[in-house]
């Protein structure tokens, strides 16, 4: 396959493949994992065709594209794939790449979900625990769809599905410290 | 008396009460105690792994490291995602070494991991750990009548390499465990879909369509509830259900339960105790239909010759 001949200065494929724990090369574009995938019709490219672009080392396409971030890593194509590719696995590596070297989708949609992903964690930082409410008005207020889901909220509050408030840890200083150890540890892999 | 390691989860305290609590009554009539982890946090679930490999691997590891300082063999989790991300953390590490020592680092005052607990799902540790025969021996009030689709989602079974329980792509352990109780399981081929998971804030378009083809399909398969063992599968399916119907212009009225609140239901235990007010779609409908067990469709009587033509044919 053409693909072969490009490995050696393929940067690309040897880092997804280092961080991944996979070997993208297995793959022979069957596409079981795009028919499998429940996103793969909002992706910019269905799983099948990343792998290729990583095996052609297209880079900056691959990084920017939106499908790792649509990955719900389900891990139904990883299941199916007759190659037993980790596709989940590959996918994240290339979106923690991607964060690293500072290549940013800047599409709403992206931009929705790495916020709901920020606001997530600066709540696990500040609490230790999750806190929904807060997380659905922050998410309406910074992504400026404010009336999002209102009409779900009387409901959902009355009947308690979605507490007022949360009960944070008590070792808040245990959970801070780890956040800035795990940040050390992001350095040290860059 | 059984006693186990037991992690709520953040759900527990607010989306998934109804899991928690019935939890917590089921194992008590099956005499298995939980001890709850102290101070226990947040697992980091989709955002963290998501963001920051080490973050999402040293949320879990200092829950495992406080499961295992109360030296029970088991550590059991209601939550699907909390589930995964535990036992992703514990397989990682258990594994690597190297991993093991940097991700140590996070961690100061709680000590350090020995990957001696088993991490299982509620629904995993009801399945191997209790058993069919224990579960069947409990039940006083049968669900007989009541048809039901087992819904696992993603995290419980897969991917196998982490969960290394039940199968995959047609798994049965819920199944099981409903039939247990009387209650018939639907063939239902929509067990193992994704339902978005966390887009549900972030990218409801694609949950509605999601959940809407789940809804679907269960509905096909003459299911009158859902059954579910994971509180962001129960939340997509029971909280989002009106606005899909909405949109698909159908009507599925499909409640989704916890298989611990039919548990408890099975054991005789009081209705109002079992939280069914924070359902958003009514579950009596599908509660009334305990009891009502259609006829077995009648044999239809071969005429006498045609039986011996048939047999003179062999």
């Amino acid at each position: 396959m053409i693909t072969l001949g490009l490995q050696e200065k393929n940067t690309l494929l040897t880092d997804v493949n280092k961080r991944s724990g996979a070997n993208v090369l297995e793959c022979y574009q069957c596409g079981k994992c795009v028919s499998t995938c429940p996103v793969s019709n909002f992706m910019d490219f269905p799983p099948r065709e990343i792998m290729q672009m990583v095996k052609l080392g297209l880079k900056e396409q691959v990084y920017l594209a939106n499908s790792t971030w649509f990955c719900l890593t389900c891990s139904a194509c990883s299941g199916r794939c007759p190659r037993e590719i980790e596709i989940p696995a590959v996918m994240e590596a290339i979106r923690h790449l991607a964060l690293e070297e500072n290549y940013t989708n800047k599409s709403a949609k992206v931009k929705a979900i790495r916020k709901f992903h920020d606001i997530f964690l600066d709540m696990i930082r500040r609490y230790g625990r999750s806190y929904e409410l807060r997380l659905m008005v922050e998410h309406n207020i910074r992504t400026r769809d404010l009336f999002k889901d209102v009409m779900l909220a009387p409901t959902a509050l009355l009947k308690g599905k979605i507490p007022l408030l949360v009960k944070p840890v008590k070792s808040a200083k245990a959970i801070r410290r780890m956040f800035k150890m795990a940040e050390k540890l992001e350095q040290k892999h860059k | 008396m059984k006693k186990i390691t037991y992690f709520p989860g953040c759900s527990a305290h607010g989306t998934s009460k109804e899991f928690d609590e019935t939890v917590k009554m089921v194992m008590k009539s099956l005499d298995v105690q939980l001890e709850e982890i102290p101070d226990w946090n947040c697992c980091g679930a989709t955002s963290a792994h998501t963001l920051s490999e080490p973050l999402s691997y040293a949320l879990p590891l200092r829950n495992l490291v406080l499961a295992e300082k109360l030296d029970n063999t088991t550590m059991a989790i209601p939550c699907a995602s909390c589930y995964q991300r535990m036992k992703v953390t514990k397989v990682h590490l258990d594994k690597n070494p190297d991993l093991s020592k940097d991700i140590g680092t996070t961690i100061v005052d709680e000590g350090t991991y020995q990957g001696k607990i088993a991490v299982k799902s509620m629904l995993q540790y009801c399945y191997e750990d209790i058993g069919l025969d224990a579960i069947k021996a409990r039940v006083t009030k049968s669900l007989a009548g009541m048809k039901l689709a087992c819904y696992y989602g993603c995290l419980l079974t897969r991917p196998k390499a982490i969960t290394q329980f039940d199968s995959p792509e047609y798994p049965m352990s819920m199944d099981h465990i409903v039939e247990a109780l009387g209650a018939k399981a639907t063939e239902f081929d929509y067990k193992t879909e994704c339902c978005g998971a966390s887009f549900s804030i972030s990218n409801t378009e694609v949950v509605i369509r999601l959940t809407g083809k789940i809804l679907e399909m269960a509905k096909e398969s003459g299911a009158h509830a859902l059954v579910v063992a994971c509180p962001l599968c129960q939340s997509n399916l029971d909280m989002r259900q009106p606005q899909i119907e909405k949109q698909t212009g159908e009507k599925y009225n499909l409640p989704v339960f916890y298989f611990t609140q039919l548990m408890a239901l099975a054991f005789g235990m009081p209705e109002k105790e079992l939280m069914f007010r924070k359902h958003i779609v009514p579950v009596e409908g599908a509660l009334a239909q305990i009891g009502k067990i259609e006829p077995e469709p009648e044999k239809v009587k071969k005429p006498k010759k045609a039986v011996e033509a048939e047999s003179e044919a062999e």
